[in-house]
């Protein structure tokens, strides 16, 4: 009697951690349900062709430092374009931050925005991006012909346009890298251009 | 007819922490409950805000009405009709097709259409509360069986969130592979 009471008693500790788990999944699928948005940054078919030279362009930032743009530098830079009246940039922020601090060694982000200065000071304040390199002007964004936003760019130590593409979620950043690596203009271009890959030797895949 | 305690309890408990967690809810956002009330289309305009609020304080005088062993009995009889009201409410917008409305069925973060899988959720509620209504067999309760009570009202409970999560996420699943 007493080893089937202990037996029970273990049975009902255990269940109850199996419907703890069960719905820790649930929730967990519930998340991810969320983050699932339409894959794949879009791109905005127009401005700097990828893979080809970025247009060189001088910039200073909101400390009055000039901050060179499409030239050969020692490190990779990520632009991100950002407006303080866009409530998808703010919550991409904190997605480049943790970009910015992973890649810290091969990658400077550059945050670029354009409008009323208070505006982009509260929402300096609000991310703490006091110490980021932060460019209010609109001469960058009208030579890389950006129309809508969130938008990044992602170029090279040799000053050449890597990937660029409208972003809406931390998944669409990181496609940017991912198109990076794999040397295609963006994911569209390269899904395309798999099922020829085999007849057309690899055309301008594979050269890593 | 009686039953035995432990099934009688365990379902008054796990319904009484529905009720008080769905009351909470109501309590926390009175204006959006106020909103999905109306969305229903059941009352007239000048009676929505009333019945708003007095919906959650029912909800939550039917639980601790349900942790009482004297008020028990009517207690979950109320419970299972309220429980059955609320069928009937989304049964009536299922059948004008007023699908797309927010059912405000389980919290705020799980917004989710009406569907008729939301009638079976609350049968099954229904029948737990008639359980919970039925007279006990009088017996002694030992500790084990107090046990055995918590511990099935725990897990009945999990078991529904989690059942009512999969439920909220059908429908960005069905999303998800474009139906």
């Amino acid at each position: 009697m007493e080893g089937l009471i202990v037996s029970n008693v273990l049975l009902w500790v255990l269940l109850v951690a199996v419907a703890f788990v069960v719905m820790g999944l649930v929730r967990q699928i519930g998340v991810l349900h969320g983050r699932l948005a339409p894959a794949g940054a879009l791109m905005v078919d127009k401005g700097v062709a990828v893979n080809e030279a970025a247009p060189q362009v001088t910039a200073t930032d909101r400390k009055g430092r000039p901050v060179n743009f499409g030239y050969a530098g020692e490190k990779s830079q990520l632009l991100f374009f950002l407006s303080p009246t866009c409530p998808i940039c703010k919550s991409l922020l904190p997605a480049i931050k943790s970009i910015a601090r992973e890649q810290a060694d091969r990658l400077d982000v550059v945050f670029i925005s354009d409008g009323d200065m208070d505006a982009q000071q509260a929402l300096i304040r609000e991310h703490k991006l006091e110490d980021a390199t932060y460019v209010v002007g609109p001469e960058v964004g009208m030579t890389y012909q950006i129309g809508k936003l969130p938008y990044a760019a992602l170029i090279d130590k040799a000053g050449t346009l890597r990937a660029k593409g409208l972003v809406n979620s931390r998944e669409h950043l990181d496609s940017l890298f991912e198109v990076e690596h794999l040397k295609h203009a963006t994911l569209q271009q390269y899904l395309n251009a798999q099922p020829h890959s085999h007849d057309h030797d690899h055309s301008h895949g594979h050269s890593h | 007819m009686h039953s035995d305690p432990i099934f009688i309890i365990a379902s008054a408990i796990a319904i009484a922490v529905l009720l008080a967690s769905a009351a909470t809810h109501k309590v926390r956002a009175p204006a959006r409950f106020a909103r999905q009330l109306a969305d229903y289309q059941l009352l007239p305009d000048s009676l929505v805000r009333p019945v708003a609020r007095l919906v959650p304080l029912l909800e939550l005088a039917i639980a601790f009405a349900l942790l009482v062993p004297v008020s028990r009995g009517w207690a979950a009889l109320s419970a299972a009709s309220l429980l059955a009201l609320y069928a009937a409410a989304i049964g009536i917008n299922l059948w004008r097709g007023r699908a797309d409305i927010d059912c405000g069925c389980a919290g705020p973060d799980q917004a989710q259409p009406l569907r008729p899988v939301l009638l079976l959720r609350n049968s099954v509620l229904v029948v737990l509360a008639l359980l919970a209504s039925v007279a006990p067999i009088a017996r002694d309760m030992t500790v084990f069986d107090g046990f055995v009570t918590v511990a099935a009202a725990a897990v009945a409970l999990l078991i529904y969130a989690a059942a009512d999560g999969l439920l909220a996420n059908s429908p960005l699943l069905l999303k998800l592979i474009g139906r």
